[in-house]
Parts: C-alpha cells; sequence; structure tokens
C-alpha cells in the first residue's frame, strides 16, 4: 500500500478505504459532501505523486488538485492537508481490513 | 448579430464559444465540445425528485410547539429561500439563454433552471403544511426589509446584464438612442457585466443558501423539523450540482481556452469579484443577526454562524481562484453540517422520512456457506 504524506504525518490506506476515509480516520481536518465526485467540496493540493480516477469526476479540478473522496492512490503521495484538534479515530474493523 | 431562435446558418458548434457566438440552433448531443456539461445534465436528472414524496406531516405538530424566536428562525429562512429560488428557477434562463451558443450548455442551464422551480414547489408544501394562511408568508416576501435587501443583493447583477443584453440582441453593438436616451452598447463591457453575473450566481449558490442549511439541520438535530430537513437535503444535493457548474464556466472563462477575451475580463475583475465575495459574507452575518434577534437555538448562534460564513467562503473562493477573504477562518465550526450535507445518504421513500437515521441499527443477516469457513468442529 502506498504511503500518504500529509502536512502533519503519514499514515497508510486500508484495503477498500477512500483517500477521503483515511484522512478522516487519521485525525484530518477535511471537508465533504457529495462524497462521490461532483461537489468538490474536498478539493485537496497534490504536491507529489500520482493518483488516478475509475471515472473522470464532475467536480472542476484545478492543476495539482485531487478529490479524495473518489481518487485512487495509485503511488506514494504528498498532500497538503493539516491534521485536527481531534486524534485519530478508532479503525472500523467491521469495514477495512488492515492490509498486512 | 441580431438573436434568432434558430439561425439558418450552418455553423460548427464546436468551435463556437460558450456565449457570444452563434444562438444554438439544432440542439444535439452527439458531440460536444464541453462533455462536462452533458455529465451535468444526467446526474441533475438522475437527482429528479418531487416535494410530495416526503411526509412533512409530523413536521406540522414540532412547529405548533416551537418558542416563537424559533418559529421566527423557522419561517425567515423559508422566505429567504423562497426568494432565492423565485430568482433562480427564472433568471438563468433569462439572461443566459439568449447568450449560450452550445447546445449541451444551453440544455444544462434549462436543466438546473428546472431543478429550481422544484425547490419552489417545495418551500410551498413545506409552508402548506405548517401554516393555515400561506399568505401570510409569501405576501412578506416582497414586504419585509430584510428580505427585500437580500433581493436587490442578488438580482440586480441579474438586470443589468439582462438590461443591456437585450439592447445588444436587437441593436446590435453600438450607440443607440431609445427615447431620447442614449445606450452605449459594447460587446466587452456586456462580457463583463455576463462575468460578474456567474460569479454572483456562483455566490449565491455557494454561500447564501447555506444560512439557512445550517439552520435547518439544527432542527433536525434536536429531532425537530425532520421532514423540512430532508426536503433540505435534496435541495442541498441539487445545489452542490449547480455550483459545481458555476464554478466549471467561471474557470473555462477565465483560463481563456474558450475566448481570450474573457482571460482579460476575470483579471480586470479579480478585486471586484473578491469584494463580492467578502460583501456577500458580511451580508449574510446580517441576516444571521436578523435570524436570531429575538434569541438563538441549541447549538446554533449568530457567532457561530457568522464564523461557518466566513469558513465557507474562503473554500468557495479557491475554487474559481481568488484568493481567501477571511484570513483567520480555517476550521469549520459546525463539523455536523456535513453529516446532513452529504448526499450519498439521502433517501427519497416516504416511509423512510421520519427517522433518517434507522438505517444505522441494522444488521446483515445473510449468512453463506463461506462466512462458517472458518471454524472447525
Amino acid at each position: 500500500m502506498s504511503i500518504i504524506t500529509t502536512t502533519d504525518k503519514s499514515f497508510q490506506l486500508l484495503k477498500g478505504e477512500s483517500l477521503l476515509d483515511g484522512l478522516e480516520r487519521t485525525g484530518h481536518e477535511v471537508e465533504y459532501q457529495c462524497r462521490s465526485g461532483y461537489c468538490g467540496v474536498c478539493r485537496l493540493t497534490l504536491l507529489a505523486g500520482k493518483v488516478s480516477y475509475d471515472e473522470a469526476p464532475l467536480a472542476y479540478l484545478g492543476q495539482s488538485e485531487i478529490l479524495p473522496c473518489c481518487c485512487t492512490v495509485i503511488e506514494p503521495i504528498r498532500i497538503e492537508c493539516r491534521a485536527g484538534r481531534q486524534g485519530e479515530l478508532p479503525v472500523d474493523t467491521d469495514q477495512y481490513t488492515l492490509d498486512i | 448579430m441580431s438573436y434568432s431562435i434558430f439561425p439558418k446558418i450552418d455553423n460548427n458548434q464546436l468551435k463556437e464559444p460558450m456565449f457570444f457566438g452563434q444562438p444554438v440552433n439544432v440542439a444535439r448531443y452527439d458531440q460536444q465540445k464541453y462533455p462536462i456539461f452533458e455529465k451535468l445534465i444526467e446526474k441533475q436528472l438522475s437527482f429528479f425528485w418531487r416535494p410530495e414524496e416526503v411526509d412533512i406531516s409530523q413536521d406540522r405538530i414540532d412547529y405548533q410547539r416551537l418558542p416563537e424566536h424559533e418559529k421566527h428562525i423557522f419561517i425567515s429562512n423559508l422566505k429567504y429561500q423562497t426568494l432565492l429560488d423565485s430568482i433562480q428557477g427564472r433568471s438563468p434562463n433569462v439572461a443566459f439563454l439568449p447568450l449560450v451558443s452550445l447546445p449541451e450548455l444551453e440544455t444544462w442551464i434549462e436543466t438546473w433552471a428546472f431543478s429550481e422551480t422544484i425547490h419552489s414547489r417545495s418551500y410551498t408544501h413545506i409552508i402548506r403544511n405548517i401554516v393555515n394562511d400561506p399568505s401570510l408568508i409569501f405576501d412578506d416576501i416582497v414586504r419585509n426589509e430584510n428580505i427585500r435587501a437580500r433581493a436587490s443583493d442578488i438580482s440586480s447583477f441579474y438586470d443589468d446584464l439582462i438590461h443591456d443584453t437585450m439592447l445588444y440582441s436587437q441593436l446590435g453593438p453600438g450607440e443607440h438612442v431609445i427615447n431620447g436616451k442614449t445606450y452605449n452598447v459594447d460587446l466587452y463591457q456586456l462580457k463583463k457585466k455576463l462575468y460578474l453575473c456567474l460569479m454572483s450566481v456562483n455566490i449565491l449558490e455557494a454561500i447564501r443558501f447555506y444560512v439557512s442549511f445550517a439552520c435547518s439541520f439544527a432542527f433536525a438535530e434536536r429531532k425537530l423539523m425532520e421532514g423540512n430537513a430532508k426536503i433540505i437535503r435534496l435541495i442541498a444535493r441539487d445545489e452542490a450540482l449547480h455550483l459545481t457548474s458555476t464554478q466549471h464556466m467561471l474557470n473555462i472563462m477565465r483560463s481563456g481556452q474558450d475566448d481570450p477575451e474573457f482571460a482579460k475580463v476575470a483579471q480586470e475583475l479579480n478585486q471586484e469579484c473578491h469584494d463580492m465575495f467578502a460583501q456577500a459574507a458580511q451580508q449574510e452575518k446580517q441576516w444571521a443577526e436578523y435570524l436570531f434577534r429575538d434569541g438563538s437555538m441549541i447549538g446554533l448562534n449568530k457567532d457561530i454562524l457568522s464564523q461557518y460564513v466566513e469558513y465557507i467562503t474562503n473554500i468557495r473562493m479557491a475554487a474559481v481562484g481568488l484568493k481567501p477573504a477571511f484570513e483567520g477562518a480555517k476550521h469549520n465550526p459546525i463539523p455536523w453540517i456535513n453529516t446532513w450535507l452529504a448526499s450519498d445518504t439521502v433517501q427519497v421513500a416516504p416511509q423512510e422520512v421520519e427517522l433518517s437515521s434507522y438505517l444505522v441499527g441494522q444488521i446483515d443477516s445473510e449468512v453463506s456457506a463461506d462466512d462458517l469457513s472458518g471454524f472447525e468442529l
């Protein structure tokens, strides 16, 4: 699994987890609304690395912007995103499995 | 070129700009200059809903029990939203259709405005349910000073554009004397008016709706007026899509890829657009003050709402390439609103209206042979 480096920490995505889910789990402050690529509220700046999309999202994306709700991380990436005041959330083991 | 509803000039639609080219003749979608608008149409159509699908009978009982200052908050927001959608259900068609030159964009604008008319009809649905005489509420929209102030803030950009477009499409550019008054119609100035108008619509759908949304959801957090909140969720889902569309239009325009002159327009108007956002945020904060003049509601007051307005204003500004107006607003003071705005959990079945969270307690009861493979006897 690819390593995600944010402004404040780095972590790995769990199997089946979207980047947005992963950022929320690790206590990052990230906005969301539709969670399916059309509202664009979760838009983040990609500093290094690449992501892909199964289907081009409807929301407008500038150069080096990504939508964590619907992108697929294909290599280690670095993004601009801060950890929030609340800590990490417990892993919902019903939903995801740790990729070990 | 004077306007025609079906210009018979054989043109290549793929080479027309979004606006101010030859008016659309054949409505064809087999080829598109900007496929994004076709995708937005499809998404909007897939969102189709009708207010009557949502059962709001419990809201009538809830409303009767609200304290007076909360009734004021609830009703004032409905008036404001009715105003916003009265404008939006009509003006994209009136203002933009005479200027548009691409079939997919033309149809998107019509689909967009149509969905706003559903919102308008849903306010009648809500208001008819909670009060005996809806006229008291509707009549006040044009009489109440606070609402009237909002109306002129929003409609002025549309009126400005529509006025000059009428002169342009009938008489073309140049100096015209009508009834003794001289009008100077200039295409570049008209482009500026269109850009400002689109920015103002973007602001309307990006910020102005959200104060009312926050109040509706704050009621529903307390299990009050849940039918209303259900309708507002559907409206918020549509508005998110409309917002995406104006962001696309503005960004395509300011990139200059469509019409190089619009890159210049955008650059010249950069500060004005920035100020428009800041001013709209200010007006919404004033609105919050009016809402809470007789008292706050649990979980929401003027200060929290003002912080939220500043926070989302920054996000929306970034999406159209503007620098944030409020440096200090970096955190969402009401993160619970996102759960309500999240549309993947929107349900429309009438029997599910009372408790939208009732699926939380459900257990997946399906068991297959594979599930037991880990057991050994």
